[in-house]
């Protein structure tokens, strides 16, 4: 059987939501061990969906709790995450996400 | 963006940058538009069926922006997603880019046949790349036939200027695409050839070429190398102004000039490399610094190692004379 890109989908929502501060973003390259991510905002009730494409199975539980912490700390609401990665520690996953973030706040291109 | 960025790019290490600071930085500031770019999530449709990552942008970084009044047709490769390789989308936005050049070129002088050499397009890749991506080999082949092909028919209309400084150098087909620019533009970290170290190593043996000798990679591969053979036409710093003060100024000479820097596309090209090759026939070099020896320089082993603007001073250049048979 070949092997197909494990999809994932979640969607969580802040314990203290803030605003979406861009339309559009996009950080990351798809490296070894890397992820990329997109982000937009999106009138979702305050709520943040998110899709993981990987070819990693059976951590989706370490997904879920990394991006819930994500979105609770950051307070992330209405917006559309999308990540693809290619084998990421849940560590990178978490810089990666925090540094997307900060190129807003610190003028990314 | 936001006012700052690009300059901060400026000085940025080209060896460093990401396809797409490249891509922006090269442009003048604030013009890159990115086409086809992660928005559009036009993926790889093969990656998903073997279980392998995809990115947004199939590894490459295309769009269009502004050198003065110049329009640059810029196609900019990721080597950190696989290798910078050439799979089907990855191929197709590099193709069309240039496509693109060629038909807005057409179209601008048909309009205005007047227009100056310093309004018309220009094409521009940042090569960072080993070729044809494997899992999509056809995809990825056929796209290396319809580059050399638009390649090809921008003869005469469209400049096209390679770049080579990024990680994993310029490797497989793309090697032979790159050589076939009118003007290549590398620092001392860019590499370029057609077998890759590895590849040699693994089908000759570790006595013919050993993939793990940095220093050998370097002085068979490198910017270095390539400017002495003539191979690559400029050698610049390792900063992304560096690179674009090169293209400003090769860009800034008349189309016939920029063809005259080509390593093939005449007869007389081509005997001029086949007189490369003679000479290197007779030569029968252990090692290229045998070759730099010939061109004139006393102390070759010094080369390799010297600071890079002693190196730029002291370097004599391979001569080939063309008068010979």
């Amino acid at each position: 059987m070949a092997k197909q890109l494990h999809e994932l989908n979640l969607e969580f929502k802040a314990e203290n939501p803030a605003k979406f501060p861009s339309d559009f973003l996009h950080y990351g390259v798809v490296g070894s061990g890397d992820m990329e991510a997109i982000m937009e905002k999106k009138e979702l009730g305050g709520a943040v969906t998110v899709k993981v494409v990987t070819p990693v199975t059976g951590y989706d539980e370490v997904w879920r709790r990394v991006l819930e912490r994500f979105v609770n700390d950051t307070g992330i609401a209405d917006a559309s995450i999308e990540i693809n990665d290619n084998n990421s520690t849940p560590v990178v996953v978490s810089l990666r996400l925090r540094q997307a973030l900060a190129e807003i706040a610190g003028g990314g291109a | 963006m936001i006012a700052g960025r690009w300059e901060q790019l400026q000085s940025k290490s080209f060896l460093e940058s990401n396809a797409r600071e490249r891509a922006i930085g090269l442009a003048d500031s604030g013009t890159f538009t990115e086409l086809a770019g992660p928005r559009h999530r036009i993926s790889s449709p093969h990656l998903p069926l073997m279980g392998e990552a995809v990115e947004f942008d199939d590894g490459i970084v295309t769009g269009v922006g502004l050198m003065g009044n110049k329009p640059l047709f810029i196609a900019s490769q990721e080597g950190r997603f696989i290798g910078g390789s050439v799979g089907e989308v990855h191929g197709a936005k590099l193709v069309n880019i240039v496509r693109m050049a060629r038909n807005s070129h057409d179209r601008m002088l048909a309009a205005n046949p007047a227009l100056p050499e310093e309004k018309r397009p220009a094409v521009v890749i940042s090569f960072e790349t080993g070729g044809v991506r494997l899992h999509e080999a056809n995809a990825g082949l056929l796209a290396h036939a319809e580059l050399m092909d638009q390649f090809q028919d921008c003869q005469g209309k469209v400049p096209i200027i390679a770049l080579i400084g990024s990680k994993v150098g310029c490797f497989g087909g793309m090697g032979f695409a790159a050589a076939a620019a009118d003007t290549i533009i590398m620092s001392q970290f860019g590499r370029l050839g057609l077998t890759g170290p590895e590849v040699i190593e693994e089908e000759m043996g570790k006595d013919e070429f050993d993939a793990s000798d940095r220093a050998l990679v370097y002085r068979t591969t490198g910017g270095r190398h390539k400017y002495i053979m003539g191979d690559c036409n400029l050698l610049v710093a390792d900063s992304i102004a560096a690179f674009r003060d090169a293209l400003r100024g090769v860009l800034a000479k008349p189309h016939a000039e920029i063809s005259a820097m080509r390593r093939i596309g005449s007869l007389e090209k081509v005997l001029h490399q086949l007189r490369l090759v003679a000479l290197c026939v007779k030569l029968a070099p252990r090692d290229s610094r045998d070759v730099w020896k010939y061109a004139g320089n006393g102390s070759p082993d010094e080369l390799a190692d010297m600071d890079f603007d002693t190196f730029l001073k002291t370097a004599e250049r391979l001569v080939i004379d063309d008068r010979e048979g």
